[in-house]
């Protein structure tokens, strides 16, 4: 399966591709909603390595969610509104992780401001 | 250098006092294991693959090895090698696994580099067994050749109770449905074959499911094999039931209340052994006294009807334990009072007489003691009994076609993927699949929020049908001709085996039920709608081997003997389950006594997470 073999590529480019390849064999085999979400995965490795570039942190190998919770942590909020919007985080879950990433980091001035 | 633990040194005289005695078929596989050991001559030492120390050690213990058959050490098989030793032949004793096939062949050349003054004979014991990809891989690694000889030992169903049979094969269910692989099954049929030889032919069959299917005909074929050879035995078993845990997929995957079963859900019983955190176990005096630290390594506790207490305690549900408990200690206190009351010299040899039994009782109620106070501390938990309403709920059928706002919640606070996946399977179940918009919904949120490498769990968890789209409605049907769920049940005096979930009665042991009394045609309707063939065989018996049956009508006046069913659950059986079948086999009037054979012992946990994929990513390199 080319999703458990893209984890074994070091490089992120080389992961991609195989995710798309992946993608397109979902496609064909009218897999619509696995499609979907290889397409978001690999728009999110993108969008981890861009962070990565701007904020010097890892975010490698971390799930929307825990990218979301680092991003809070860090008091990044410009980026987790546009994470949340282009993924369609639940309103539901996403303010619950909100209260918790803050509350953990202890951003009351923030926390105040919901 | 790690000693092998020692092994569980029990007696097994709790094997034979059953209706149909395990003993026998315990002899015969250490009569088998024994010769197959005893074959090489001189001192041995044993190198044992992990997975098998537990189910050995039911069979053989440490000490009879060491004493009467030249078994001067054990090992645990792993790759650093072998600690020095000077025995002259080396037993590797392993499961055929791909993986293990390495680290032998490291051992061997660690060996061979050391040399050493006693020349050594190495030799390999495959459980159950050879494989002919093993020993390819062997030959690759250039070390089949050390091999004085390649045996195997065909261990099939492991006696771990006095109406307990288990293969111990972990993997058989996801074998079977995500893999394609019916090993397992042959295995099953082949155990049954032994068990046959050993207690004669089983007159009736039964099955339900593919993989019972597949086990029947596999039996069929095994027979024409002997040629007509039939055990010259007057058959000891009546009924074989033969269940596919496919047809029932909801049980394990619900909380089991009864104490064996949750002391299984919250702390993993492996081959009867149950590990446990220490601190409970240590008295006050104890910890005062003590200037060492306190024990950090988990307590191991053998957990079987030995123990007299437990034995009346794993069946019941949990929330009549605490009731027994103080009860029983009470009567313990009363019972070393009487040695102020004994006056004569009569009365005071015939309580010292009672003595160790007495004191054996009150030690196994405190250790009995702590562990209720364990499970408690978790059944008390508001994660715990939220989770308990949530499966209710879904069980009854509520709101089972919307989004669960709890599994939601789960889902959002990050609790562990495993309980989240086993709510949503339940939810699955009992709303004949999900609707897409709601199963795509979930898979989002655990896609999101767990990684995508979950990806291909959930799509396991799909192929193996715990997980699926919408289909016909049949749970309702099922749930109400087979009144799976009890309202009011007693838990203190159950009077339905629905105690063992408090309320939902297992479908499997509710079909054994059935089959007992008033029979399966009377749910045909039912056997119909649950997935894969029923299965219905006689198996011829000779004249002269026939059970004398009573006339009928002297079998209804006196109610005769008990006729005993073999179930057998191929891909696992819950500990609550077991409990079922023991209370119907207690029923007066149910006229059937069961002894369970299985290929492993399951709980939802272990369920789940032996379907989840686990994907180690390499680490990006960000350059």
């Amino acid at each position: 399966c080319k999703v458990i073999r893209s984890y074994t590529l070091e490089h992120l480019e080389e992961r991609a591709k195989l995710l798309e390849d992946a993608m397109n064999c979902f496609h064909r085999c009218k897999n619509e909603f696995a499609a979907k979400q290889t397409e978001e995965q690999v728009r999110l490795l993108r969008h981890q390595r861009r962070l990565e570039d701007d904020t010097g942190n890892s975010y490698a190998d971390l799930s929307l969610q825990q990218t979301l919770r680092k991003l809070i942590g860090d008091g990044n909020h410009g980026h987790v509104e546009k994470l949340r919007k282009e993924f369609k985080v639940p309103d539901k879950r996403f303010w619950m992780l909100k209260i918790s990433a803050l509350a953990e980091v202890g951003d009351w001035s923030e926390l105040e401001k919901l | 250098m790690i000693q092998v633990e020692k092994m569980a040194a029990t007696g097994a005289a709790h094997l034979n006092s059953a209706k149909l005695n395990l003993g026998i078929l315990r002899d015969f596989y250490r009569r088998e294991f024994l010769e197959c050991i005893d074959k090489c001559i001189g001192t041995k030492a044993l190198v044992w693959d992990d997975g098998l120390t537990g189910p050995f050690g039911l069979i053989a213990e440490a000490s009879m090895l060491k004493e009467q058959h030249e078994v001067e050490r054990m090992f645990r098989l792993q790759s650093s090698g072998l600690p020095s030793s000077n025995v002259q032949n080396i037993i590797f004793i392993v499961r055929p696994k791909l993986g293990l096939m390495e680290t032998i062949a490291q051992c061997l050349l660690n060996e061979e580099m050391k040399g050493g003054y006693v020349r050594k004979e190495f030799y390999l014991v495959f459980v159950p067994r050879k494989s002919l990809l093993c020993e390819k891989k062997l030959k690759e690694l250039g070390v089949y050749g050390s091999f004085a000889s390649v045996e195997e030992f065909n261990l099939g169903l492991i006696p771990f109770d006095s109406d307990l049979l288990s293969m111990e094969m972990d993997e058989s269910y996801k074998e079977c449905y995500l893999q394609n692989d019916f090993t397992s099954m042959f295995f099953a049929a082949q155990s049954l074959m032994t068990l046959q030889a050993l207690y004669g032919t089983i007159p009736y069959v039964y099955g339900k499911g593919d993989c019972a299917k597949q086990v029947v005909d596999m039996m069929r074929r095994m027979k024409m094999e002997m040629g007509g050879v039939e055990p010259q035995i007057t058959p000891q078993i009546d009924n074989l039931l033969i269940l596919d845990r496919n047809v029932d997929l909801l049980t394990p995957l619900l909380s089991q209340l009864t104490y064996e079963g949750l002391i299984d859900e919250i702390f993993n019983i492996k081959n009867t052994n149950v590990k446990l955190p220490p601190e409970k176990f240590v008295s006050q005096e104890e910890k005062k006294n003590s200037k060492e630290p306190l024990p950090t390594e988990p307590k191991k506790f053998i957990l079987n009807s030995a123990d007299e207490l437990y034995a009346e305690l794993r069946d019941k549900n949990f929330n009549a334990v605490g009731a027994i408990v103080s009860r029983k200690a009470k009567t313990i206190t009363a019972e070393f009072d009487e040695r102020h009351a004994a006056k004569t010299v009569g009365e005071m040899k015939q309580f010292v007489s009672k003595l160790p039994h007495l004191q054996n009782v009150r030690a196994s109620l405190g250790i009995h003691t702590s562990i209720a106070e364990l499970v408690k501390e978790v059944t008390d938990s508001d994660e715990f009994l939220d989770s308990l309403r949530c499966q209710q709920e879904l069980t009854h059928g509520i709101d089972t076609d919307k989004v669960n706002p709890y599994i939601e919640d789960c889902i959002a606070r990050e609790e562990p993927l495993s309980k989240v996946l086993r709510l949503i399977c339940i939810q699955s179940i009992c709303n004949d699949g999900l609707k897409p918009k709601v199963l795509d919904f979930y898979k989002r949120e655990i896609i999101q929020t767990y990684g995508f490498e979950h990806m291909v769990t959930l799509s396991n968890l799909e192929k193996s049908g715990f997980l699926r789209p919408h289909a016909a409605r049949t749970y309702q049907v099922i749930r109400k001709t087979m009144k799976l769920i009890v309202e009011d049940v007693n838990e203190q005096n159950p009077n339905d085996i629905a105690y063992v979930y408090s309320g939902y009665a297992p479908l499997s042991v509710r079909l054994a039920q059935y089959l007992a009394r008033p029979g399966w045609r009377s749910i045909t309707e039912v056997l119909n709608l649950l997935p894969g063939p029923k299965v219905e065989e006689v198996q011829q018996i000779p004249m002269g081997l026939r059970k004398r049956r009573a006339s009928v009508t002297s079998s209804q006046s006196s109610m005769g003997e008990q006729k005993l069913t073999l179930v057998f659950f191929l891909g696992g059986v819950t500990q609550a389950e077991l409990a079922a079948l023991r209370f119907l086999a207690q029923q007066d009037d149910g006229g059937t006594d069961y002894v369970v054979a299985t290929t492993n012992i399951v709980q939802g946990h272990r369920l789940i997470e032996s379907l989840q994929e686990h994907i180690e990513p390499v680490k990006l390199n960000p350059f």
